[in-house]
This record gives C-alpha cells, sequence and structure tokens, in this order.
C-alpha cells in the first residue's frame, strides 16, 4: 500500500468529521467554515494541479453526499479549485509563511462564487440569492485560518512520489 | 520537456474530471441515478447521525458563545422588545379567553375540526444545514418513525417548513425562509391569497400576489391558505406582515412577513402526517 493510499484516509475522514458534525454548529454570522473545499485547496498547494483536481473531486463528491444540489456539482467545483491553486503554486518562486494561508482564503472565495455561478446555470439560482456577499467574505475568513491545520495535514496525507509544490519549501 | 509532458498529464485529468462530474450531474438531473444517489445520500446521513449527536453535545457549549459574541447587539434589541412584548401578551390573555370560548363554539358550528385529527410525530433538531446555500435544520425522526417526503413540520408558533428528504432515522426539514420555498398563504384580515416565498434570510418571507387595492395592515396574521393540492394544511399560523407597500407601476403589493416561529432557534418541532390528496 503506498503512502498516501494509507495517510489520506484519515485525513478525509477527520474532515469530514469536522465538515459534518463541528462545524456546521460553529457558525459566524450564520456561516460555517468550507472544510471539504479546504483540503482541495490545499492539495493544490502540496501536490501541485493534479492531485488537487483529483483531491477536490473526492472530497466534493463526498460534500454532495450531504447537500440538497445537484449530485456532482461540488466535485466539480472542488477538482477546479484544487487544479487552480496547483497551477498557481507552481508559479510562485519563493514562499513565505503567509503565502498559503491567503491562498488558501482567497481560493476559497473564489471557490463558492464558482459554486454559486455554477449552480445558477444549473437552476440553482438560490444559491446567488440571499447573503452571498457574507457567506464568501466569511468563508474565505475561515478557511484562511483552518488552513494553519488543514495544509500541513493535507501534506502529511499526500507526501510521497509527487514533488512538493508550495508548501513546506 | 519534462515539465510540458506533466503538465499535459494534469489537463488531461482535469478534463476527465470535468466531464466525469459533468456526467454525474446530467444523470441526477434526468433522475437516472435518482434512485443509486438517494440511497448514498441516505446512507451517509445514517452513517453520520450519531457522530452529529455526539459532536452537537461536545460543541454547542462553544457554539452558543460565539452566536452569543456575534449576535449580541440582537439580543440587546431582542431583549427590549421581549419585554414589551411580555405586557401585550398579558393584555391579549384576558382576551384570548374570551375569543377562545367563541372559537370552540364556531368550531363545533362549522366542524373545522381537521386540523386537529392530523396525527403528529415529535422531533428534535439535531443539527444545523452543512450547506451554506441552504435553509435546512435535520431533525431525529426518518422514515421509520412514519416521516416522510413532503410532510409539513410544526413548531409551538406556528409553520416551520416541510420534509425534502428522509432516511431511515434522520429527516431534513427545508425551513419557509429557504429561497426554493414557496407556501399558499392567506392574509387573516383582508382574507387575500399569495404564495410566501423565502429571501434567504431567516427572518424574512414575502408575499407574492397581494393585490394592490387589498388594505394590508402591519402585523396583519398570516396563515397557510390550504387551497386544492396545497402542500400545507389549512390555518397554520404563517407570521405576520411586517411591512406592505405598492411598487410604481405595479399591480400588486410587495409584502414581507416575519415568520411566526424563531427559526433560528428551533429545538423541538411537529412533523404532520398530512398530504394534500387527505
Amino acid at each position: 500500500m503506498s503512502t498516501v493510499a494509507a495517510r489520506f484516509p484519515p485525513v478525509l475522514v477527520g474532515a469530514l468529521i469536522l465538515h459534518q458534525a463541528v462545524l456546521p454548529d460553529l457558525r459566524l454570522f450564520g456561516v460555517a467554515a468550507e472544510v471539504l473545499l479546504l483540503v482541495a485547496i490545499a492539495a493544490g498547494l502540496a501536490a501541485g494541479p493534479d492531485r488537487g483536481a483529483v483531491t477536490g473531486f473526492v472530497t466534493g463528491l463526498v460534500a454532495d453526499l450531504f447537500m440538497h444540489t445537484p449530485f456532482g456539482l461540488s466535485a466539480l467545483v472542488y477538482s477546479l479549485t484544487g487544479y487552480a491553486v496547483g497551477r498557481f503554486a507552481g508559479t510562485i518562486l519563493r514562499s513565505t509563511r503567509w503565502i498559503p494561508v491567503m491562498t488558501a482564503a482567497v481560493a476559497s472565495a473564489g471557490g463558492i462564487v464558482a459554486f454559486a455561478a455554477a449552480g445558477s446555470v444549473l437552476d440553482q439560482g438560490h444559491v446567488v440569492s440571499g447573503p452571498l456577499v457574507t457567506v464568501v467574505a466569511v468563508v474565505a475568513l475561515l478557511n484562511g485560518l483552518l488552513s494553519l491545520l488543514v495544509i500541513p495535514a493535507t501534506r502529511w496525507a499526500l507526501a510521497g512520489d509527487e514533488p512538493r509544490v508550495l508548501a513546506g519549501r | 520537456m519534462a515539465v510540458s509532458r506533466r503538465s499535459n498529464r494534469s489537463r488531461f485529468t482535469l478534463l476527465l474530471l470535468v466531464l466525469t462530474s459533468v456526467t454525474i450531474i446530467t444523470l441526477d438531473f434526468r433522475g437516472d441515478g435518482a434512485g443509486v444517489i438517494s440511497t448514498l445520500r441516505d446512507g451517509a446521513r445514517d452513517a453520520f447521525a450519531p457522530i452529529r449527536s455526539a459532536a452537537e453535545a461536545v460543541v454547542s457549549p462553544v457554539s452558543d458563545f460565539v452566536g452569543g459574541v456575534t449576535d449580541y447587539g440582537n439580543l440587546e434589541s431582542e431583549n427590549a422588545r421581549l419585554r414589551d412584548r411580555i405586557d401585550e401578551l398579558e393584555r391579549q390573555e384576558i382576551e384570548a379567553e374570551d375569543a377562545q370560548r367563541e372559537r370552540s363554539e364556531l368550531l363545533d358550528l362549522l366542524d373545522l375540526r381537521f386540523a386537529r385529527d392530523i396525527p403528529q410525530v415529535a422531533a428534535r433538531v439535531v443539527a444545523a444545514p452543512v450547506s451554506n446555500f441552504e435553509l435546512t435544520v435535520e431533525i431525529d425522526r426518518g422514515r421509520g418513525d412514519g416521516v416522510e417526503e413532503g410532510m409539513p413540520v410544526v413548531a409551538g408558533g406556528g409553520l416551520v417548513g416541510r420534509v425534502v428528504n428522509a432516511s431511515d432515522t434522520r429527516a431534513v426539514v427545508l425551513l419557509i425562509t429557504d429561497p426554493t420555498s414557496a407556501v399558499g398563504v392567506r392574509l387573516v384580515r383582508s382574507g387575500d391569497v399569495g404564495v410566501a416565498e423565502g429571501t434567504g434570510r431567516r427572518g424574512q418571507l414575502e408575499i407574492e400576489f397581494i393585490d394592490a387595492r387589498t388594505r394590508v395592515r402591519s402585523r396583519e396574521p398570516v396563515v397557510t391558505s390550504g387551497l386544492q393540492n396545497s402542500i400545507f394544511p389549512p390555518s397554520i399560523p404563517v407570521g405576520r406582515v411586517e411591512s406592505a407597500h405598492v411598487p410604481l407601476g405595479s399591480v400588486e403589493q410587495e409584502v414581507t412577513v416575519e415568520p411566526a416561529v424563531d427559526l433560528d432557534r428551533l429545538v423541538f418541532v411537529k412533523v404532520l402526517q398530512w398530504s394534500p390528496a387527505r
């Protein structure tokens, strides 16, 4: 069994427990962090666009299990987000400690906007009504803070045959 | 060369994942995979039910603290509002006793006792919505307890929403304030009927199709209309009118309603085992 196959499932289960059982009750202005999106972003940061996209697809499918939006919508958005972050991370020549945190915050905001946009295309207009700006801002803030925990965990889970891209350099 | 090859592989992987996602979405939309997807979702919800219940007990003191900090201003004004409300209620209590007697007599006379005959399942709200884009709550009763999709859900004050998903042990309730929710309603004083739609904000509904000439009063009660094929039984309190105005050139009023139930603080609810065919 490869290192990733052994390490990634427990990290995914941990993220799922956070996503399902803990974070929905810890809301700021009625908005909860999106930890499964954050895992996709962290994978892009830690292991590049390939792993970012695949991880995003997996975490997105898991998120879709617990939502009422079309099945596969989160998988689509999360894999695109993980890929984009991996691409971006590959362009950074020199990392500082705060770049991954800022990247996580900005990418989380981008992921939420992409989810809302994709949802509206798929006749899920309600995702763009209501307090979308608040959701984007609070998710960016909370995911930025959570990234201090999630990025190292994901980096550890995906450490193996792939070269590290940004985090940990 | 190696970088270019890796880049091409990444693009190919992404393309594959996007196509797979689009295929799954299409299957879900067309209903081809509805059975499998529904089974997967029900299984996941049932499997996570004990973990969510356990976590809620641990996390709720922290979430109450966070809620108190971020909502302090509202709590202060709410406290003042509630004190005024108590005074008003004490006055109304006396009037209500007399009205109740009259109402009982009228009910006997008209034999409108159907609402009381609807079987109910008491449930506890066990989880907040997982998604930031849905106004739902999860309750600790499911199909095994007689809860089915489409059943109305009420609390002490009135209508809460309807069941949109039921697994064996849990059910998800779509709140009336969700933007996808629509409830047939009647203004109690004027008798006008309309459709109350969610706005995405927990404290507000908007009623459509109220004639511009109708005199809508502030704090006027709003109840479910129960018209033919309505998904809710009649005369369940929905809320009270907050404001009403006629936009320039419109033949309809814009009426906003404050829900009768505080949807942020739901603890116990009742599922009405009712369907429009009854």
